[in-house]
């Protein structure tokens, strides 16, 4: 009977949050519409996942068969395009100031007689720094380049030194290595920084979308008179574990679209496997639901729910060593990133999702979860049972707003 | 000029009665700048963690695990004896990357076989992934020219005429205007004026509307008659303050972190000033287009936080679809980031920068176009009222 009258209580408490939440348009715009929204926005921003055929010049101011077949070979590569042949180093850097490129290579003019007199020949390349990818994509494709013309020179070389076949095979490269890129074989931006990106959607709208209908009823007064006045006391976890199952039952469709339909419709890694997923995604709801309560309850209006939230986007990107390793992150900051749900959840998704782990792999971030939503949902209550005290001490203001309170 | 005046004071007095916002939102910014620069402190990523599978045991297998603790970027923390250990070391996240050095590579080496040896990244991690490969990889070579010379001096070669042998061609990679290849410049000088613009977003769209519910018929007519002074009025204390913290941002960025700054750091103070303006017009029309206060903030956050992706300083927008190319002009951020990148790496002439400030300064058009809309409001307002 009482384990009845619990549930009753719960589910009354589900469906007054329920309505709050579907009649705030702000609210169902974050909830529904803003989750869906920019997984297709991120989506279709990194499609292209790599950054190819980046424009670069050439200098050459050797004119030698090698520079040329080194040009012939950088132009070859999926990375950059030569554009440009220029003749003096000054002309390209005026291009490059232009911003026309976003490389230069340079050989200088004894390139060629250095490499004939079997000496050791030396080209430069100028990167532009002005976004890592260029980078990147520059000293890759380059290096692959040099790689190659090394053993061909090289090869030619031992030739002439009266080794040839497999001897200079061997001499040229004694201990071949395999490269194996593991998980995400093209290195590609939008498979390693989407599947965080999601999580991190997920957990932001969530805090948001709970800022602004705490925000909200705080400002309306209506935070504590919105729930019947028998559980303002100690059975004010009702309300906690009421709300929190609302928040749950609409993040779960939302969820399974975001994380489980999304990376399959876009291509994304998605090697996970579906039970461990599920069974990590259920501490992660929890604890994010928990955490946005009990940060929320101090959100006193609207807009300062909404600053707070926004606020945090972009550092709990960083935070969940998902750019940044976790590695090199300072200690400090690295136990500051255990606070946030999403931090777990972006490193746990991640490894599930496209690396595969099974959910022994992610014990840490795992129980983590689970701990987070024991603590916070000890907190959400305990700072909601303060408010409602707060309230009941100034009760008679609940009359003189001549609120309903079963309303 | 008067009625601006007007204006100004009246916001004025506002926050001198709730300072709340205007206090949190500094701290908010003055506490990402702290965050991100101490984050980021080493500039780029040291000591990753690796493993080695050693299949050998050998001579040579050791003195690969000293050759990789001796480089800055690399830790060997694992020695494994199998294949599925390291992976599965890798899946729990404790490393990045691992070598793996099969049975009799040593025996190999001496006896003129090529014995294969494989190194695994994990690229799920872009920038551990990456940084990981690179450093095993430049061993891996470096092993192999060890055995190289090791040959020659054999074979009776000079060790000079070794060097020319084994390394043909010398790439001189030079990293303009970021000698160390710092990864905070890239990040930082983007992300952290993002943040501020996104502050002024909100915060404006705020103001405004406050204003707009919270007036009296008779301010609401002096909106209508006269928007511009009285909202740009209004938004003038943001606009004074918000520009400022964004100046003096880039003065911690260039000045004490000494990020390269090539031209000249007033272009850079006009960026960031006509930046905060383009925001604050981009409220005014937020405001006009959405006259429900609860909506236009929520549009307001989704249009500031796609800033970040949509300004490209992570993933170029040139590498994006087309479609997505078009979409990215319509976030201040991007004109910015474009800005800043000319001045500060480029030293570029004005021609190149100039197309950037004017787009940003044509941004508050839409400003006009919001105090028409808002025109409208308040005339449905105030027919109502009366």
């Amino acid at each position: 009977m009482n384990l009845l009258s619990h549930l009753r209580d719960i589910w009354n408490v589900s469906c007054i949050e329920f309505r709050r939440i579907f009649s705030d348009g702000g609210v169902v715009l974050l909830f529904c519409i803003a989750t869906l929204l920019y997984p297709f926005i991120f989506g279709a921003v990194y499609s292209g996942e790599m950054v190819r055929n980046l424009p670069i010049a050439v200098v050459d101011e050797s004119h030698c068969e090698e520079s040329q077949r080194f040009i012939r070979k950088l132009d070859a590569t999926p990375e950059m395009n030569v554009c440009y042949d220029c003749n003096t180093l000054q002309e390209a850097q005026t291009l490059m100031r232009m911003r026309k490129i976003n490389g230069i290579v340079y050989f200088p003019a004894d390139y060629g007689n250095r490499l004939a007199h079997l000496e050791t020949a030396r080209a430069s390349l100028f990167c532009d720094m002005s976004s890592f990818l260029y980078y990147r994509s520059v000293l890759s494709g380059a290096s692959a380049v040099l790689l190659d013309e090394i053993q061909h020179i090289e090869t030619d070389r031992f030739g002439r030194t009266g080794i040839t076949g497999e001897n200079a095979e061997q001499l040229v490269e004694p201990i071949p290595y395999d490269d194996v890129k593991l998980y995400i074989s093209n290195g590609g931006f939008g498979s390693f920084l989407i599947p965080a990106l999601l999580i991190l959607v997920l957990h932001q709208t969530l805090f948001l979308g709970m800022g602004i209908l705490y925000g909200t009823s705080r400002e309306q007064n209506l935070s504590v008179e919105s729930i019947p006045i028998h559980l303002r006391g100690r059975s004010v976890f009702r309300v906690v574990i009421g709300r929190a199952l609302t928040y749950f039952a609409i993040y779960v469709p939302m969820t399974a679209i975001v994380l489980l339909l999304f990376p399959r419709l876009f291509q994304l890694p998605h090697i996970g496997n579906i039970s461990s997923l599920v069974l990590f995604l259920i501490p992660f709801l929890l604890a994010t639901i928990f955490f946005c309560m009990t940060i929320c309850n101090f959100v006193r209006a609207r807009d300062t729910g909404v600053v707070v939230c926004i606020f945090f986007s972009v550092i709990l990107v960083f935070l969940s060593g998902a750019v940044w390793p976790q590695a090199a992150m300072p200690k400090f900051w690295l136990y500051f990133s255990y606070i946030f749900p999403s931090t777990h959840g972006i490193q746990g998704f991640i490894r599930i999702n496209s690396m595969g782990a099974d959910l022994s792999q992610v014990k840490f971030e795992y129980l983590m979860l689970w701990a987070q939503a024991g603590v916070y949902f000890v907190t959400a209550t305990s700072i909601f049972r303060t408010l409602c005290r707060h309230k009941s001490v100034k009760g008679s203001d609940i009359h003189a707003d001549g609120l309903n309170p079963e309303a | 000029m008067n009625r601006f005046a007007q204006s100004l004071h009246l916001e004025l007095r506002h926050i001198k009665k709730r300072p709340r916002y205007l206090i949190l939102t500094t701290l908010g910014i003055v506490f990402s700048y702290v965050f991100f620069l101490t984050f980021m402190s080493e500039g780029q990523p040291e000591r990753l963690p690796i493993a080695v599978v050693d299949h050998d045991a050998s001579y040579l297998s050791r003195r690969l695990c000293h050759e990789i603790n001796a480089t800055q970027g690399v830790e060997v923390v694992a020695v494994y004896n199998n294949h599925s250990q390291a992976r599965q070391a890798m899946q729990r996240q404790e490393i990045f990357a691992f070598l793996e050095i099969p049975k009799g590579t040593y025996s190999d080496i001496l006896s003129f076989k090529r014995p294969h040896i494989a190194l695994y990244a994990n690229n799920t991690y872009l920038l551990g992934g990456s940084f990981t490969y690179k450093s095993l990889a430049t061993i891996s070579r470096l092993a192999s020219g060890a055995v190289q010379r090791e040959i020659l001096r054999k074979k009776g070669y000079t060790d000079q005429a070794i060097s020319g042998m084994i390394q043909p061609i010398e790439l001189d990679t030079h990293t303009l205007s970021n000698p160390t290849a710092n990864y905070q410049p890239y990040i930082l000088t983007t992300m952290l004026p993002g943040i501020i613009g996104l502050m002024t977003l909100l915060m404006s769209v705020f103001v405004i509307h406050n204003e707009l519910k919270r007036s009296p018929t008779g301010r609401l007519r002096e909106m209508r008659d006269y928007p511009i002074s009285s909202i740009w009025g209004q938004l003038f204390p943001y606009t004074f303050w918000f520009s400022l913290l964004m100046i003096m941002g880039n003065v911690v960025l260039f000045g004490f972190f000494h990020f390269t700054l090539l031209g000249s750091f007033w272009t850079l103070v006009i960026a960031s000033v006509l930046f905060i303006v383009a925001l604050q017009s981009m409220a005014v029309f937020l405001v006009g287009l959405l006259p429900d206060m609860h909506i236009a903030v929520c549009i307001g956050a989704i249009y500031g936080t796609l800033a970040f992706t949509m300004s490209g300083f992570s993933f170029p927008v040139c590498s994006m679809p087309s479609y997505m190319q078009g979409f990215s002009a319509i976030f201040p951020l991007r004109h910015y980031y474009l800005t800043c990148s000319e001045v500060a790496y480029f030293d570029s002439p004005a021609v190149q920068y100039l197309p950037h400030l004017v787009v940003l300064l044509a941004f508050t058009a839409m400003s006009f176009v919001g105090m028409m809309l808002i025109r409208k409001q308040i005339n449905n307002r105030v027919s109502c009222l009366q």
